[in-house]
């Protein structure tokens, strides 16, 4: 278990700056999700941590001691670390069980207490009886519970994960998420975790960090991203926001040639602004606007609606209606955030 | 790893650079004028023959290679794997024993062929002959990229012509064979290629045939034979096939590249072999018809000629051959030298390739493929005329290296493995591209350093790719005879060269023991292989 601290780190690959002045302190044994769209610079930022990139500027600790940074760079193997890969990296030609003793091997651990760590670990991830199987011989969750086991064995003092879940199907996704969360809380091992899933971020971090063109927009408990995002990138990726582009005048927000009534409580100076307005948090039949209708989509527990405001497309949910497309629907603000535009 | 690529390419400078260089100087000679070697009389017919034999090998296999490798791959012709292995066995056996298969049965006095049917039915000596037997030799070069290109193709797109009404026949010939042409084209260019660059084919059945009819590859050898004399002229001609060489190799990369773009990468392509209907059976005899043809009867006709006790006389069967062969000291001596300096030179040409596919240096990788696309008379007479005379390295005044390799077992070891070292290259680099890097990553994070992780975990993903390109430059060495000939040390054989020897002038039923020790030879390493390859479909 270690604390970890990036300060202001850069990254760029030939001209394209992936990685622009990130900063953040995962304290020990906190787990923390980096969460933002694909292309954002999450791979690369872990990969630093981890110590598979070099990074530009900035520095990074790892337990109080420099890895990276002006004073040169602690090699991976050096780092004492557990990573858990996208695509499983389970090697083809160990067993499971060689694989996961391979980290337990190079710290030169003695055979006997190799196997009872093993074993332990197999337990862990709830593969007893597999040790002997080679990895063409398993499935796909199969294989990424591997993957933890051996990243997990050495006692690791960060537990780095990226996008572990992302190539499985739903399933055994629900089902891995669920063991990262009992693991987590048996071991308490500081863990880094990416993704591009709001949910999974959302269900098993302690903070999320929402990254975006490569920088943190928000760190923040994962209700407080919620409820308070900060900017309308975060509103937008987390929730889903609507968002929607135009300015304050007097308490009402116009755009796209309409005009809504502010939520009590939302106040801001008139001027351009950006609204981020939650798909159930636009009231169907409410006071407002009057939009056209594009289309119903009926999603089981609600239904949304797709609307014409100006040249963009407005989704809502709520209640199912008895309404057809190209009826129009009033609209009410029950809930929004401004942004400055 | 900078200083590993510098190394690399010092060597290669070394033993391939600068001896091409020397060789363009050579050619400088002021009492020369090119136009005069090039226009003489049998300078021309030399290069007609080059360009007419080859030609003729590469429509001959494309001709044959493209249907063969429609059928195979994209419909349920019966024995498909049978067929593709024995189409795919020329491309292991040296190009020689074919000939050799070929003298036996259609000398046009003696020939197995014409004993049976009267004698002058069949006539193998001359262009056409050399044609055949260089287009049945090269057949792999066509059919092998064929076969890839084809196997990539869905077949829902066959499946759209059928349900636009095309007869089964008629979906191959629209659909997969245009997809396919750019494949089968490039193959084409490179069988071109290695009929022109071939040197034993066309020495066997060119330069004994009456009238003789030469080309580029013999001439030259002809007059480096003639000693000082001939060599500049021999330095001139060897220009003529380096040019046809490099442009036979840029239409083929260009007809490569046009392939490329038009074919999904393999992945999630999902082939459903077609019913062939009534013509299953008639193709299977025509398939059957060309495989007897074009590699079985020649083989057949060297195991024959290794136990009849007189050449060209059907007189009953004896075992006076192989066992003068196998207690004659010389052949034996000439086997252990080959399959030593093949080994060592596969070894060299699988670490040397590996070290070059690490420095992921694109341009190391292009040098070290450039050997092998040189005609192997141009590269042994630039090595020949490099280090014939001791090549002296000073270095801080005093250290004096001196390279005396002509003459010397060590110049053989050097061209098979910088002739070769394409295969290295090759098999390591997209062995390399094939394996996840997370693979190494987690090894690291493991606690391995940078070499530990390369063995523990990037290494044994190679062991097929390296074990094939291993086998493959051992195989081409053990009985490698353009380079040999002109390299060997006087008064020693390596196997090529005794094959070569004893063919041409003394004993054909000894050579053809030992063209039948190493077809077996081949079929047990290709077995020992299998055994290596990754198992498919786990
Ligand atoms: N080795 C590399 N060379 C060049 N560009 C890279 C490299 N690795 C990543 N990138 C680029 O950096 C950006 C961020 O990549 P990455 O960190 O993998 O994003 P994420 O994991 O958030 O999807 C992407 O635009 C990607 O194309
Ligand atoms: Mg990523």
């Amino acid at each position: 278990m270690a604390s970890v601290q990036l300060e202001a780190v850069h990254k760029t690959y030939g001209s394209t700056h992936v990685v622009r002045g990130i900063s953040l302190e995962v304290a020990s044994g906190e787990f923390i999700a980096l969460l933002g769209p694909s292309g954002c610079g999450k791979t690369t930022t872990l990969r630093m941590i981890a110590g598979l990139e070099a990074l530009d500027a900035g520095t990074i600790r790892i337990d109080g001691q420099e890895v990276d940074g002006a004073s040169g760079r602690v090699p991976p193997e050096r780092r004492k670390l557990g990573m858990v890969f996208q695509s499983y990296a389970v090697w083809p030609h160990k067993s499971v069980a060689q694989n996961i003793a391979y980290p337990l091997l190079l710290q030169r651990v003695a055979g006997s207490e190799i196997a009872r760590r093993v074993k332990e670990a197999l337990d862990w991830v709830r593969l007893g009886p597999f040790g002997d199987r080679m990895p063409s011989q398993l499935s796909g969750g199969q294989l990424q519970r591997v993957a933890i086991a051996r990243a997990l064995v050495g006692n690791p003092r960060v537990l780095l994960l990226d996008e572990p879940l992302s190539n499985l199907d739903a399933a055994l996704r629900e089902e891995l998420r669920g063991e990262i969360a009992a693991l987590r809380a048996r071991l308490g091992t500081t863990m880094i975790f990416v993704t591009h899933d709001q949910h999974e971020a959302l269900a098993l971090a302690d903070r999320v960090a929402v990254m975006n063109q490569g920088v943190i927009e928000q760190i923040d408990a994962p209700q407080r991203i919620y409820q308070s995002p900060q900017t309308a990138f975060v509103a937008g990726f987390v929730g889903g926001a609507n968002r929607l582009e135009g300015r304050v005048a007097q308490g009402r927000f116009v755009c796209g040639g309409v005009e809504f009534t502010l939520p009590p409580g939302l106040t801001a100076a008139d001027g351009p602004a950006i609204l981020a307005v939650r798909p159930e948090a636009l009231e169907l039949g409410g006071v407002g606007p009057s939009l056209p209708l594009l289309a119903r989509l009926f999603l089981g527990s609600a239904t949304e609606y797709r609307l014409q405001l100006g040249d963009t497309v407005l989704r809502a949910v709520g209640p199912t209606l008895d309404v057809k497309p190209g009826a129009s629907i009033s609209l009410g603000l029950k809930a929004a955030h401004l942004y400055p535009g | 790893m900078k200083r590993a690529s510098w190394a690399l390419f010092a060597g290669l400078a070394l033993f391939f650079l600068a001896p091409l260089a020397l060789l363009l100087w050579q050619a400088r000679d002021p009492g020369l004028r090119w136009t005069d070697v090039w226009l003489a009389p049998e300078s021309v017919q030399a290069l007609a023959g080059t360009l007419v034999t080859s030609l003729g090998a590469a429509l001959f296999a494309f001709t044959v290679a493209v249907p063969l490798a429609l059928l195979i791959a994209r419909t349920t012709l019966p024995f498909r794997g049978v067929f593709q292995a024995i189409f795919t066995l020329p491309a292991a056996l040296p190009p020689f024993i074919l000939g050799m298969g070929w003298v036996s049965l259609a000398n046009p006095r003696a020939g197995l062929l014409n004993l049976l049917l009267g004698p002058g039915t069949f006539d193998i000596y001359g262009r056409l002959g050399i044609s055949f037997v260089l287009g049945s030799a090269g057949l792999p070069l066509v059919f092998l990229p064929t076969l890839a290109a084809l196997s990539r193709i869905d077949s829902s797109l066959e499946e759209a012509a059928r349900i636009s009404g095309a007869t089964p026949l008629r979906t191959l010939f629209a659909v997969p064979l245009p997809l396919a042409l750019p494949a089968a084209l490039s193959g084409t260019a490179l069988c071109f290629l290695f009929a022109a660059s071939a040197f034993g084919v066309p020495y066997l059945l060119g330069v004994t045939a009456s009238p003789p009819t030469p080309t580029l590859t013999t001439r030259i050898y002809g007059e480096i034979l003639m000693g000082q004399g001939g060599l500049p002229r021999a330095v001139v001609l060897s220009l003529e096939l380096l040019v046809l060489a490099a442009g036979v190799l840029v239409a083929s990369r260009a007809l490569a590249r046009r392939g490329q773009v038009r074919l999904s990468s393999g992945k999630g392509v999902s082939v459903r072999p077609m019913e062939l209907g009534r013509w299953k059976w008639p193709l299977t005899a025509a398939a059957t018809g060309t495989a007897l043809v074009l590699v079985v009867l020649p083989l057949l006709a060297v195991a024959l000629t290794s136990v009849q006790p007189v050449w060209g006389q059907l007189t009953g069967l004896s075992a006076k051959h192989w066992s003068a062969v196998l207690s004659n000291p010389r052949t034996i001596d000439a086997t252990l030298r080959s399959l030593l300096l093949a080994a060592s030179a596969a070894t060299l040409v699988t670490l040397i390739g590996l070290g070059i596919a690490l420095t992921r240096r694109r341009s190391l990788e292009l040098l070290a493929g450039a050997p092998y696309a040189i005609p192997g008379t141009v590269l042994a007479l630039a090595l020949l005329i490099a280090y014939s005379r001791d090549v002296r390295f000073v270095a801080f005044e005093r250290v004096t290296f001196v390279l005396a390799l002509g003459n010397s077992l060590w110049m053989l070891l050097v061209a098979y493995t910088v002739k070769h070292l394409a295969f290295g290259a090759r098999n390591a680099a997209d062995g390399l591209a094939q394996v996840d890097s997370s693979l190494n990553e987690a090894a690291r994070l493991s606690g391995a350093g940078p070499g530990r992780a390369f063995f523990d975990a990037t290494l044994p993903q190679l062991r097929a790719t390296l074990t094939a390109a291993f086998v493959v430059t051992f195989l081409t060495c053990v009985t490698e005879l353009t380079l040999s000939v002109l390299l060997i040390p006087t008064g020693r054989d390596v196997l090529g060269t005794l094959l070569f020897e004893l063919q041409s002038y003394a004993d054909p039923g000894s050579a053809a023991v030992i063209a039948c020790a190493f077809v077996l030879l081949v079929v047990l390493l290709q077995f020992v292989q299998s055994i290596f390859a990754p198992k498919e479909a786990r």
